[in-house]
This record gives structure tokens, sequence and C-alpha cells, in this order.
């Protein structure tokens, strides 16, 4: 379970290289938060020399970066919605958005993609499977499903997870395991990036009323905010274009978040995913569960693909990293295999030997190697994945965590990876790339019932009222849970191997774990899918007449008897696991 | 797009048109001569003070986290129950059938979806910066915006950019007296401004077509807004410049609805509300409260309730809406 958001870096969707926006980026004055709001009412000439400072240019500087006027733009080039890439959160953003009357009749939708999209629109389903893959949580999947786009899925090349394994065993007589059995719908379908965005093109193509233009080879030299700061004026080449609204869905170094003088603050984690898809034979057993092993050096991700082929995840040290990519694909599958399967003191001792070797291992010497170390006596076996034969596409990119300090700039609105990006070890990149998408897109059509301007700040909010709260939780989760696995200090390890256990013993906080991960399709929303999200118009009227506040007190009491019994459930199997552990403690210490 | 600034020639045109504005209050027989000049039997409930304080506040109106932010987050229920009053209202509904009976929950869904106010002439009194007739505008309305300030109306120009709009410089008497005709007359947070609330009210109704609906916003007077709107929001918080309003100007909503019941033709003129359990006899239209989350950071509309009830009360106890519908046969 992963999405691979910081390759989307590399297909960098502005002509803007990574150097030349640092620089940029530095020349840019932090904004000085409302004063410039104030000012930009005071009149154009004020307005246009803010702009001008707030220009960069990466190419050569173009006449207006010089603070004279914008051209005169023509009504064709004039849009309502500017998306700037078109990867999986532009694309689906635009989707989304066209799949709303309100929106799809009343607005002019540009995307603009500063690569070429042929590739993805002649993806076949036939080729080799490619090493970006994401997990599509059910909840996302029932919503792709009522915008219409996941009819579109080559549905062969996505990959149903009925179940997931994780464990973490730092001794071999210690494993614990957690076990998510099968919900009766998958919690999550691996799909390749490019399968779903070349569901989401034809989607597009498909109810696409002419409002909507894709413009492909098309990198925005330079951004400008427009007089009265109504709209930002575009350069592509040397044509300019404007949109009320400019959305950043352009990868990690986002230079729509450049341009709105938006910080973002987060770390690296040190740390290096190596990714690349097994083969396999076919197993008896169906190949539709994901399985984790959380090593001290980051967790190993095994995720079904099809019956054989599967993706794997190595977060893994950079020097790691590096001396795996160096191997012989027969010797890295050696040290894959090892890695599901041996006691980690014995991966240690492996790795020690990878690392140091000054010539890359044969598989042969690999094999001789853990012939010769130590093999503990493991009393307690994981279930472990199948037996991988052969790997192809390796491929790594770093890991860090990021996160804007806000979504909304100057008639500008982040979504996905230019907002925020997070440790793959939850499998939550894209999905939640796509909840944001998902907010926007029913935030503006509220604003086109109300006849509100979608660019100004008011109308927007919100959007990052919803979203930011619930995607810095999930970034704090996954960097906690990036923390709590990689130690293997005593009590750590004690407290952890309780809290799987309690998980693994509870039901109910499993099925709360998992729905948190998006499994559980959304509660009510279940029955949602192939019809529309969101509420009718009807139930829009509905909502805030009378007898409203009852409801809540009614649901609110129902919420806190489900907690008590939730809360008197979860103390019972905590004191449960706590006798457990002391009696294997207790017999450990006897022994 | 179309935007016309008939009155806005140039700043001494201005000046003497809100000059022949003020002669006519006094029903001096001085007319200015010009052509925008409200015919001088006219008269006007502007309050001149309160227009010079507006104008001081001119270059806030677009600023979103100004003055005016409070404004510019009330503009989404404001319409919210406007669509509920106008896209569904049932008197326009057609009638059931069996072979459509199918197709109800369409029908429903693509009500007040996109532009439900195309077709419809609306009038927006004290446009101020041009907040609501913009989005009115967007709605696919045909909008004119009328405010008594020149300066607003200056700004509302320039910044106005969508659909079919219009801002004049004038009043709504003067409109009144130029016989115009509108499927929509709102007037929000204006009544608690004008001099002569009665008056000027009367001139709203008189603008609304057959058919057609007069919306109002306006605050309470209970202690509950006194302390909410002057207290807190002028004197405590700064929200807004104190001074923005007056208490002895503020009207409860059972005094509007009363007052249109009795002194603006009452049932002959206006709808009685259909709704069962709804005994009201003397009182038109209804009123809704509008209130500020400020863990949501946004307005919301108050729960639709029983007249009478206190939860409606305690919703209406400082801002609120009216809203009340002109029978279709109505005496022009």
């Amino acid at each position: 379970m992963r999405s691979i958001t910081p390759a989307a870096a590399r297909r960098a969707l502005l002509a803007v290289s990574e150097p030349s926006t640092s620089r940029a980026a530095a020349a840019i004055p932090r904004r000085a938060g409302p004063i410039l709001d104030s000012k930009r009412v005071a009149g154009p000439q004020l307005v246009r020399r803010t702009a001008a400072v707030r220009t960069y240019a990466t190419t050569a500087p173009g006449p207006s970066s010089c603070g004279t006027a914008l051209p005169a733009i023509p009504a064709e080039d004039t849009f309502d919605i500017v998306i700037i890439g078109g990867a999986n959160a532009g694309l689906a953003l635009a989707c989304a958005l066209l799949s709303k009357p309100s929106i799809r009749e009343t607005s002019r939708i540009l995307l603009l993609e500063g690569g070429s999209l042929d590739r993805v629109r002649s993806w076949t389903g036939e080729d080799r499977w490619e090493n970006r893959v994401s997990s599509l949580t059910a909840e996302n999947v029932a919503w792709l499903d009522s915008i219409g786009a996941w009819k579109h899925i080559a549905q062969h090349r996505s990959c149903p997870v009925e179940e997931m394994i994780i464990w973490a065993n730092p001794s071999p007589d210690s494993s614990p395991t957690v076990h998510f059995p099968p919900l009766g719908h998958p919690m999550a379908h691996m799909t390749e990036n490019t399968n779903l965005q070349r569901a989401l093109l034809r989607r597009i193509d498909e109810i696409n009323p002419g409002s909507f233009e894709i413009r492909e080879s098309s990198r925005v030299a330079e951004m400008q905010l427009g007089p009265g700061g109504r709209w930002v004026g575009l350069r592509i080449g040397d044509r300019w274009v404007r949109g009320s609204v400019v959305v950043g869905a352009d990868g990690p170094n986002s230079p729509v978040r450049q341009f709105s003088a938006i910080d973002s603050y987060g770390h690296g984690y040190n740390t290096q995913a190596v990714v690349a898809t097994l083969h396999h034979d076919e197993d008896i057993y169906p190949n539709n569960t994901a399985f984790q092993r959380f090593l001290p050096t980051g967790p190993l991700a095994f995720l079904p693909l099809s019956p054989t082929a599967s993706t794997m995840v190595w977060s893994t040290h950079p020097t790691h990293a590096a001396a795996y990519k160096k191997l012989s694909p027969e010797a890295l599958v050696t040290v894959v295999n090892a890695g599901y399967s041996l006691p980690e003191s014995t991966l240690a001792a492996l790795n020690e030997h990878i690392i140091s070797s000054d010539t890359p291992l044969s598989a042969e010497q690999i094999n001789t190697l853990l012939a010769q170390l130590p093999l503990p006596e493991i009393r307690e076996q994981a279930t472990l994945p199948s037996v991988v034969k052969t790997i192809e596409s390796v491929a790594s990119f770093p890991l860090k965590l990021t996160h804007a300090d806000s979504y909304l700039g100057d008639r500008t609105v982040l979504v996905g990876d230019a907002a925020h990006t997070v440790h793959p070890l939850a499998g939550q990149g894209l999905n939640m790339g796509l909840a944001d998408v998902r907010c926007l897109a029913n935030v503006w059509e509220e604003c086109r019932r109300t006849g509100a301007d979608l660019g100004s700040r008011t109308s927007m909010a919100p959007y990052p009222r919803e979203r930011y709260p619930a995607n810095q939780l999930l970034l704090n989760t996954t960097d906690t849970l990036h923390h709590v696995f990689r130690s293997r200090s005593g009590p750590v390890n004690w407290v952890r191997g309780l809290g799987l256990d309690m998980i693994n013993e509870i039901s109910p906080l499993k099925r709360i774990l998992m729905s948190g991960a998006g499994a559980g399709a959304g509660g009510g929303k279940r029955d949602a899918v192939g019809r529309e999200f969101g509420p009718s118009t009807a139930d829009q009227v509905g909502r805030g007449q009378a007898g409203g506040w009852p409801g809540k007190v009614a649901s609110g009491l129902e919420g806190w008897l489900s907690f008590k019994s939730a809360a008197g459930m979860a103390a019972g199997m905590a004191g449960q696991a706590i006798a457990g552990r002391l009696r294997d403690f207790a017999q450990t210490r006897g022994k | 797009m179309r935007i016309a600034a008939s009155n806005i020639a140039g700043p001494s045109r201005l000046r003497s048109a809100v000059v022949a504005a003020r002669s006519t209050s006094f029903a001096s027989s001085a007319s200015s001569g010009l052509a925008t000049t409200p015919p001088p039997s006219s008269f006007s409930t502007i309050n001149d003070l309160e227009i010079s304080h507006f104008s001081r506040l001119a270059s806030e109106w677009w600023s979103e986290t100004g003055e005016f932010a409070l404004l510019h987050r009330m503009n989404p229920p404001r319409i919210e129950y406007m669509r509920q009053l106008i896209a569904f209202d049932p008197r326009f509904e057609s009638p059931w059938s069996f072979a459509a009976r199918h197709s109800d929950k369409a029908r429903e869904k693509a009500n007040g979806v996109g532009r439900w106010l195309t077709g419809k002439r609306v009038l927006d009194v004290g446009c101020g910066g041009g907040l609501l007739s913009e989005a009115l505008a967007r709605l696919g309305g045909d909008v004119i915006g009328v405010d008594a300030s020149g300066v607003n109306i200056g700004m509302a120009v320039a910044h106005a950019r969508v659909g079919s709009l219009e801002y004049r410089h004038t009043s709504a008497e003067a409109l009144r007296d130029a016989g115009e005709q509108f499927d929509v007359v709102c007037a929000m947070e204006v009544v608690e401004h004008v001099d002569e609330p009665g008056e000027f009210m009367k001139a709203l109704g008189d603008m609304v077509k057959p058919g057609g609906y007069l919306i109002m916003s306006t605050i309470s007077r209970t202690p509950l807004s006194r302390l909410l709107t002057l207290t807190m929001a002028e004197d405590v918080l700064r929200l807004v410049t104190p001074g923005t309003h007056t208490y002895t100007k503020y009207i409860k909503p059972e005094e509007i609805r009363r007052f249109v019941h009795s002194e603006m033709g009452g049932y002959d003129v206006w709808e009685k509300e259909e709704d069962a359990g709804d005994v009201r006899t003397d009182e038109v239209g209804r009123t809704r409260g509008i209130v500020y989350d400020p863990l949501g950071g946004k307005w919301r509309l108050w729960g639709s309730g029983v007249e009478g009830g206190w939860g409606k009360g305690l919703g209406e106890g400082c801002n609120y809406m009216y809203g009340a519908k002109k029978r279709v046969d109505a005496a022009k």
C-alpha cells in the first residue's frame, strides 16, 4: 500500500527546474499577511507593483516581469479555473468538477500539463507492470465510481486488497502480528498511477461539454497577479492565459506554492524508498493480501498486483538503498526474500556485508553468506508472502514529510502533493490528494449555488478548514508510526508489542483503524457506489430545518453509548493482553 | 458583460446627484434639472450621516479581511435563503402528474443549481461595493444595484466584471417613482440605516412585480443584538467601525411582518403562508435567523422552526432575513 508521490516531482509539470525555482523562491519577499490584502483594493498602481515583485520568472525574463502591465488577454484564453498539473490530483479535480452540472455548465476550465499525456492515452494495460503504483482506499474507489471514472479502469490491472498483515519482530521468538481479516469488500485497490490517469482522461473526454480544455506541453514560464487581484495571469511561451483561480496540482516542488509565497514545513526521513515489481509463482491462496514488515531500517511492503506479480516498497537507509540498487536482479531477489523472512539480527549482518563489499555481491555470494550466518530458532512463524522469483523496474526516491502552511494564496489553491507529502508506509499520499480534490470540488459546487466568486479566500475557506486538520492528523500519525516502528529499545518494543496485540485482539479497534485508513468505504456512503456523492438539493433544503438539534443530541448520545461500550471492551481486552504479556515474561524469566 | 454607470459620469455630477436627492427630501421645488434627479415630489429616506459614514469606508468593501469581512462571509447564507425562497417556490412547481411521477427526484435536484436566477430582474438596494449584486449577477440575474453613496457606486462599478450588472446612484424612492418593477427586490442590512423604514419598505414593496419577492435582512432590537452588534462587534472587538449601527433603528422581526400586513396591503397583495400549522392572521412573510458560528467561521441560517417558538425567537435575536411573496394576482 503506497503512493509514490515524490516521484511526481520528476515529471515536473512546469518548466521550472529545481535549482532555479529555489532561487526564485528566495527572491520572493515573504508576504506581510493581510497588509497586502488591504493594499490590493487601494488602487491598480499599487496592485501592479505588488504583483511585479511577486513574479517569478525562470526563463528569460519577459517584458511583463519588469512591472509593466500584462498584455490584454483574449476571451478564449480567459478561464474560471486553471489547473496546473496533469497527474492524478489535477485530472481527478478536472473530472470531479466536470461531473458537477452546476460547474460544468457555468465554468471554463483549463488544465495545463508540462509534458505530454500521449503515453497515458496509449497505455493499454498489456505492458509490463509499472513501479508507480498506489493503493486506492475503498472510500476513494467509491468516489471515483460515483464520478464515473472507475468504470474506465483496466480492471485486470487493479488488484483488490482483501487482507492485511503487518508485523515487527525484533527478536525471532516474538513476532507480534496484526492480521486485518477480509471485510467482505476490498479495503483498497492497488492500481498503477497510469491506469488511474488514463481512466480519468477517458471519463473527462466522455463528459466534457466543450468548456474544458487540456493544453499539453504547456510549461508555465511566469505567473502574475492581475490588476486588483482579480485573476492570475500565466505565461506559456509567448502566450498569456488567465484564470480567476489557479489550482496548484503541480507536485511537491509546486511553483504555484512558491508564487503564492506559501511556506511549507517538514523534514526528510533520511530514508530512501526502493520500489520494484516482484514476480512469483501463483500461490494456492489468492494473491490479495498486503504484507508489511517493520524493520529497524524502515518498513518493507509487499503489495499484490496480480496472481503472479506484486509490488515492493522498501523504505531503508540511503546507503542500503544505494547498495541494493547496485545488486544484480538475482542477488536483489535473494535479499528481498531474506527481508521478508529472516530475523532482524541475521538481516542486519547480511546488510553489513552488502554495504561493506566494494563490488556488488552476486546471488551465490549472498547465498553462501546466508548459509554461514547464525540463524536463530524461530518459535512463532508469521504468515509470509510468496517467494519472489524475479524482480524488475527497480527505482528509488527519498522520503520526506512536508505540509504547506496554508492551502490558499491570492487566487491560488493547493491540492495533493503540492500541499503535503507523506511517508508511504500507510499508502495515503494519493488518497489524501483525492480527498482534497473531492472536498474542493464540493466547496466550489456550493459556491456556484450561492453565486460566490470561486477564487476569493472567503469562498474557498471551507476547503482548508476541512482538509488541513485531517491531513495534519494523517501526517502526524504516519510520522509517529515511522518512529515507533524503527525503534528497537526494550520498553518501546514492549509497548509496541502490547499495542499490536491489542489491535489484533480488539476487533472494533481494528475496524476503526481500517476505516481510518479509508477501508471502511465511508460508513453511510457505502451504498453510494454508482450514485452521486454528497447530499441532493432536497437534502440541502432539508438541512437546517427544524428538529436538527434533537437529532444531533440523539446521535451524540448514541455515539457516547457506543464509545462507552467500545471503551469497556477495550479495557477488558487490554487487561487480557497485559496479563498475557506478563505471563510470557514470567515464563521467559522462569526458563 | 454590461456595466452601465448611468449616474456616475464624473465626480461633480455625483455631487449634484446627491444634492438633488437631498433637496427633494425636503420636497423643495428647487430642482437641479438633471435628468437623473428624482421627481420633485418624491420623498427620500436616505440618511446623510449614514451615507457619509459608508462613503468613508468605501475602499474597504472588497477586502476580505477588513471592515466588511463578516459581510463577505454573510453572502452565502443570504443567497441560500433567497434560493430556498425563489428556486423552491411551491407556487411555481409544475403540478404533480402521473406520467412524471418517477422524475420527481431529478426535477428536485435540477432546481436551484447553476444559474437559478436566470431571467429574473433583480434590484439590490443599498448595494454598497456590490458584494451581493455581483453574486446575484453570477447566478444569472439581471441585476441593478442601487446605492445612495456615489463613492460606493464608484467602487462597485470599478469591481464589476460579471454577467448582467448595472449600478445606479439613486434612491429606492426615485426608482419607484420612475415606475421600475422587479422580480426580486432585496435590501440587505439597509432598513436599519434609513430615516423612515416604513416609507422605505413601501417603496420596495411597490417595486415588486406580481408573483415577485421582497427580501430583506436586518438586525432585531433585543438585548442580544445590542450585546453582539454594538458592545462586542463595535466597541470591544472592533470588527466594525463604531457608529456603524444605531440601536434604536433596529427593527424586530414581528414588526416587519406586521407592518407589511397592516400598511403594505396585507393579504390582498402578499401571499399568506400556506404551511400547515401556520395560524398567523396578521402577519405577512417569514423571518429566519442568521447566526455567526465562530467555530465554523461562517454564518448559518437558523432552523426555520415554528413561528413564535422559543428556538426561532432565539435565532432571530440578532441578524435575520425577511422574505415575502407578492401574489400573482396582486394589483399593480
